[in-house]
């Protein structure tokens, strides 16, 4: 920190001037961060709420009968705090395994999407892959709730296990906690996996072609190629979006367990959002509502720092 | 190469493809079962459905499904709103957020990282649904078109896919464009916008399926003009009045024993009409998916990245 | 400096083009019931108090309500009615009741609300929110007369404190309330261990009287036993459900059986001290027989995983034997079974009980209270809105909105009895018809005139006896004399006299109290172990009673029952009678 006037004096000069210079990514730019400001970050005095006794009836945010951390401490402790405890572990585990099973499926049919020559087939299979995606989770709650049941009631895969000999009995997937990580990290995958892909195959067309070119000159085979060119091709898409979801791994979804939940299973299926829907939403207690919320923002934001710093280590693309 | 290598390659791209082929299939019948089966659940008469058994096939034809959701008039006006907001909302959030991310991917702008910081937190808060509504009302955005998409001009999430997709474009187009004298904003309307449109394409589909699938906002705000409602909203009052009433509140059974007989009893299910309001609802999408298809297969071969 | 302002010019250029967006119609704030006539408009109405409605002062009111109806088409003919005879015109504001508590929170929170709310909230949140009017001033004699016979019998129970000490009425009473006799019945529409015709029929149409447990799954065991299959399908004994809304399928049924009414988590003894059932003997013994059953295969393993829709799906095939449900719960199920002629497959209610008890599953059809419309602080003008529900009030327009426009929707035979055809029957199946001939949405919250009309009518036409009987298929006709009854509300208990409390899952809780969480929890543990316990192999029942009993113990139980037992002693002290 240099103490002479003239050093600071020229370091203003020096950042005024780069504005200046700069003064047209700033028109194009500052107004949007303004306009978010807004948008995002004002209603944010809301989070007041987390530390009051929160009637809405009171209207005005500081009319309101302050009770500190109590929404916190009612979180964590008592029975209350147990069931908050196992729910975050609930929502950590099913979004982990989501994550990894999901990555795993799209970028893989990303890969094997981008073999295929025939330019007609590529485009069926895609248009056919992202379907699912449309289909809203009460639909799809159904039809997995359905599948997952005894051959009787149209539980089709108890149907071929069966036939193929592997179990004797039905497997009542629906009610064995044990199962259901698995039955969401699935959904999840069949849901998402052709859509996700879409952002995987548009950065591969970024790729520049003539590597691929040079690459058969070599005599690299396919899977050289896949390892060499097109992975590290989409290696900042991957990771920019791994950095992303590792945010979010407090957002295990919402709809799935809502709908598959049931009391059998509920020491595996309940999540966070649905403990806050139940105990918050539902008596009218956005108290806790907002207290859950802010503890999901500060892991949140724990976690992407500390993906973001480990990919800046590892010499890939940061996120911020 | 020798004659051998050349030859097993051959084999063993006969097996690769093969094998590609057949899981591709295998994946395309997997998603593909559930909208056929969806598809006839919506030709079936309801009450037959309700039996289960129905696969790809419908049973008992009929229209009556898609009768009841026609015969709504509030959707051709629901319709009209939310083609309008969809196109609404794409045009701007494709303009604004490429400008944005252009603005940023730039190394050697000072307010880069911290918009980028800016941005990337709101994707892990949320403010709560009280505070955001009184922001909204406070702005008189309550029961007006506005709100459907300037609050969502740029999201985050777009923001960094463009970024990334942004920073792929070597520097050097870049250098020698301002060497020729080009300022920022025609560099990035000129050089930056047409080399990146797989990726307004892919971003434009991302916001049109939002828009096009949500409710939530309808209900929030403008649940009180009738004339702003949206498709989706209007599918989910539908819905909601084919459910027999009392899945909250149910011990309170005896409230529900006087309207038994006001109602008299439905004739469609909700789970058939769910299935008619899902084709519904997916079949625009699904037509205009394919034109925005082509940025994707054919990929930009003019060699936008050759030096 | 030039191509910097130019950029700003195009900028603002772009933002105002696309700010400029068209919506469908010029952007009108949401219209304010405008009132033209004022008050009192000189003479000429039976009411001196109230603006009268007529189609030259046209007036708009908007109404919010919680309902699963949907809104009326635009060329509904009674929406025409309405506009022609009254003036009025209504804006609709539907909210479906699933999704209402957020609207509730962020309305509460806004301030700003429309004319007529009409609210099920059974947390009386607008109330406690300071969002109605109290109606007092305008339920006189002199002003809004019908409604002021609707409630005055009544006043007691309805009046609540808003939370500032005093108690007034702000909410009229949507069901329940009965005018002449009592007629209602003929469509039993609550509780009871329902047990499939067929199964009665092959039987010999056993007497019904003195059910126990015990007797009941008897009758299902043998049936089974001779029908392993119907239709193909695997038959099902007994069948449970457990779904989110719908779990008191799950806990009510030990309050029946011990000869109480339904009073939710509680029982209530002859002191009038409320303590909850779920763990005690009554409420063991049944889940126990029930494990029992579960081993004799008598029960469906998918009870307690499957959602609702599949639970009717379920029914609708006319294999499942009996259930624990109420009436109006699996009615598109039995629809489903009727429209394919399936009469047999249709169930018949049973009421078992233990030993030395009396059944009192049906009660008297209870008023509900602060369920309702009400009107807004934000009302512009209450004055109108009153004039409009007291007009509703009459028995004219409540024929309307349940029987519809005479020679169009009913006839009347030369008796003056109403009656309908079968087509005119048919057509109150059709969504589509309805939409254009009923206003639903607007009736379902509207104070209602139940039991009978003056002139001697049942108040809608699945309480006319003659409707109801001529109505029914030769099978049902058939089974009903078998039994020597005439409808199927005879299948049940006489209701006595409602106690003065009664019933208490209508008090209400307040907000985030730890009452309401200790009722939330008491539902969470039911769910996660009763399924357990009941699938359980019967060596394991105690053992896994004995845990669901010590996480019961963990709950504030205290803090439920307290709320509960004050609720019941403020309705013994202020109720019992009206004005």
């Amino acid at each position: 920190m240099a103490t002479n006037p003239l050093v600071q004096q020229n370091r203003k000069k020096m950042v005024w001037s780069t504005i200046v210079a700069q003064r047209e990514l700033i028109i194009m730019s500052i107004p949007l961060l303004l306009y978010k400001i807004l948008f995002s970050y004002v209603p944010v005095i809301g989070w007041t709420m987390a530390f009051q006794n929160y009637k809405p009836a009171r209207k005005s945010f500081f009319n309101q009968e302050w009770v500190g951390f109590d929404n916190f401490v009612k979180l964590f402790t008592g029975i209350n705090g147990e069931r908050f405890l196992r729910d975050l572990r609930n929502t950590i585990g099913q979004s982990f395994l989501t994550l990894i099973i999901g990555y795993l499926g799209s970028i893989s049919l990303a890969l094997l999407l981008n073999e295929v020559k025939n330019v007609k087939f590529k485009k069926i299979v895609q248009n056919i892959t992202y379907m699912p995606h449309f289909l809203s989770w009460i639909i799809v709650a159904g039809l997995v709730s359905t599948m997952l049941a005894i051959p009787t009631s149209g539980g089709i895969i108890n149907d071929v296990l069966i036939r193929l000999g592997l179990i004797k009995e039905p497997i009542m997937f629906l009610s064995e906690p044990k199962y259901f990580w698995w039955i969401v990290a699935f959904s999840n995958l069949w849901k998402e996996m052709g859509w996700n892909t879409i952002i995987y195959l548009a950065a591969m067309t970024a790729i520049d072609p003539t590597l691929y070119e040079a690459a058969v000159i070599d005599g690299a085979n396919r899977y050289q190629k896949m390892w060499h060119i097109t992975l590290p091709g989409i290696k900042s898409t991957i990771v920019v979006l791994l950095i992303m979801n590792v945010g979010h791994i407090l957002q295990a979804g919402f709809e799935i367990q809502y709908f598959l939940g049931n009391g059998l299973v509920v020491e595996r299926a309940e999540i966070i959002d649905i403990f806050v829907l139940r105990y918050g939403i539902q008596m009218g207690n956005y108290s806790l509502a907002t207290a859950a919320g802010i503890f999901k923002t500060v892991v949140s934001v724990i976690l992407i720092s500390i993906a973001n710093f480990i990919a800046g280590r590892l010499g890939e693309e940061k996120l911020i | 190469m020798s004659v051998r290598s050349r030859k097993r390659i051959d084999v063993e791209n006969i097996i690769f493809t093969t094998l590609n082929y057949l899981y591709l299939i295998f994946l395309c019948v997997v998603m593909l079962y559930p909208m056929l089966n969806t598809l006839a659940v919506s030709f079936n008469d309801p009450l037959d459905t309700v039996r289960g058994g129905i696969y790809i096939w419908p049973r008992k034809f009929t229209l009556y499904n898609y009768y009841v959701v026609f015969n709504m008039d509030t959707i051709y006006n629901a319709f009209y709103i939310s083609v309008t907001k969809t196109i609404v909302i794409v045009i701007t959030n494709l303009f604004f957020t490429s400008m944005l991310a252009y603005t940023i991917s730039r190394k050697e702008y000072i307010f880069a990282r911290f918009i980028t910081v800016v941005y990337v937190l709101t994707m892990y808060f949320d403010a709560g649904l009280i505070p955001n509504y009184l922001l909204i009302k406070s702005l008189g955005m309550i029961n007006t078109f506005r709100v459907y998409w300037i609050p969502h001009i740029v999201s985050a999430f777009n923001l960094i896919v463009m970024r990334t997709y942004i920073k792929t474009i070597p520097e050097s187009l870049i250098e020698s464009a301002k060497i020729d004298g080009a300022r920022e904003f025609r560099i990035y309307a000129q050089i930056i916008l047409p080399l990146i449109t797989p990726c307004l394409a892919t971003i434009a589909l991302f916001v049109a399926v939002g828009s096009w699938n949500s409710w939530f906002d309808t209900f929030l705000y403008n649940s009180g003009r009738q004339d702003l409602s949206t498709l989706q909203y209007e599918l989910q009052k539908l819905l909601a009045s084919t459910m027999t009433a009392g899945t909250r509140g149910a011990q309170a059974g005896v409230t529900e024993a006087g309207r038994a007989n006001v109602g008299g009893s439905n004739v469609t299910t909700p789970q058939s009409l769910r299935a008619a309001i899902t084709i519904f609802t997916a079949v625009p999408i699904l037509l205009v998916y394919p034109f925005l298809q082509r940025y994707f297969i054919h990929g930009l071969a003019i060699g936008s990245v050759k030096e | 400096m030039k191509k910097t302002l130019t950029l700003l010019l195009a900028m603002l250029l772009v933002l105002t083009l696309v700010a400029c967006q068209p919506a469908s119609k010029q952007v009108t704030p949401t219209p304010a019931p405008s009132n033209q006539s004022g008050t009192g408009t000189g003479g000429s109405q039976q009411t001196s108090g109230l603006p009268v409605l007529s189609p030259d002062n046209p007036v708009t009111i908007s109404v919010w309500t919680m309902t699963n109806s949907s809104a009326p088409a635009s060329d509904n003919k009674l929406t025409k009615l309405l506009k022609e005879r009254l003036g009025v015109t209504i804006n609709y504001e539907i909210i479906p009741p699933e999704n209402a508590d957020q609207k509730i929170g962020v309305l509460l929170a806004g301030g700003e609300f429309a004319d007529l709310m009409g609210t099920t909230d059974l947390n009386i949140r607008l109330i406690r929110g300071g969002a109605l009017i109290p109606l007092d001033d305008y339920l006189t004699e002199d002003k809004a007369n019908l409604l002021y016979e609707h409630v005055r019998p009544y006043w007691n129970r309805l009046a609540t404190d808003a939370g500032d000490g005093e108690k007034h009425i702000y909410v009229l009473p949507n069901y329940n309330r009965y005018y002449g006799e009592i007629v209602g019945g003929t469509h039993y529409g609550a509780s009871g261990f329902w047990i499939q015709k067929h199964v009665l029929e092959e039987l010999g149409y056993p007497s019904l009287e003195n059910m126990t447990l015990e007797r009941y799954f008897q009758m299902i065991e043998e049936y089974i036993k001779k029908y392993p299959t119907i239709d193909g399908m695997p038959t099902i004994g007994f069948e449970l459900l457990c779904a989110p809304g719908r779990e008191w399928v799950l806990t009510n049924p030990p309050q029946y059986i011990a000869g109480h009414p339904n009073n939710g988590g509680v029982i209530v003894d002859e002191n009038n001290v409320a303590t909850i059932f779920a763990d005690k003997e009554i409420a063991k013994n049944y889940y126990k027989f029930l494990n029992l059953m579960n081993a004799k295969g008598l029960i469906d393993r998918e009870s307690f995983t499957q959602t609702n829709d599949q639970y009717l799906a379920k029914l609708a095939t006319g294999r499942v034997l009996g259930m624990y449900d109420q009436r109006w719960a699996f009615g598109q199920a039995h629809d489903s079974l009727v429209a394919e002629g399936k009469y047999e497959r249709t169930w018949v209610s049973t009421m078992p009980v233990y030993e030395g008890c009396t059944p009192y599953y049906a009660d008297r059809e209870v008023m509900n209270i602060n369920q309702g419309y009400g009107i807004s602080v934000s009302c512009k003008n209450p004055d109108v809105v009153v004039s409009f529900l007291n007009t509703m009030m009459s028995e004219e327009w409540q024929k309307i909105f349940t029987w519809g426009i005479e020679g169009e929707d009913y006839f009347v035979d030369e008796n003056g009895r109403f009656y309908r055809t079968p087509e005119q029957r048919e057509q109150q199946n059709d969504l589509v018809w309805r939409s254009k001939n009923r206003l639903e949405a607007l009736y379902d919250n509207m104070p209602k005139r139940q039991g009978t009309y003056s002139d001697g009518n049942a108040d809608s036409p699945g309480n006319q006896p003659e409707e109801f009987f001529d109505s029914l298929s030769d099978y049902d006709k058939n089974f009903l004399t078998s039994y020597g009854k005439k409808t199927w509300r005879e299948f049940l208990n006489q209701p006595p006299d409602n106690p003065v409390y009664y019933p208490c899952w209508q008090i209400a809780l307040p907000d985030g109290s730890e009452a309401q969480v200790a009722s939330q929890q008491l539902t969470d543990l039911a769910v996660q172990y009763l399924p357990k316990i009941i699938m359980a192999d019967p060596a394991d029942f105690e053992n896994m009673w004995a845990q669901y009993m010590n996480e019961i113990k963990k709950v504030n139980v205290k803090a439920y029952e307290d709320a509960i037992n004050e609720g019941i002693q403020q309705r013994i002290r202020e109720w019992g009678g009206g004005r």
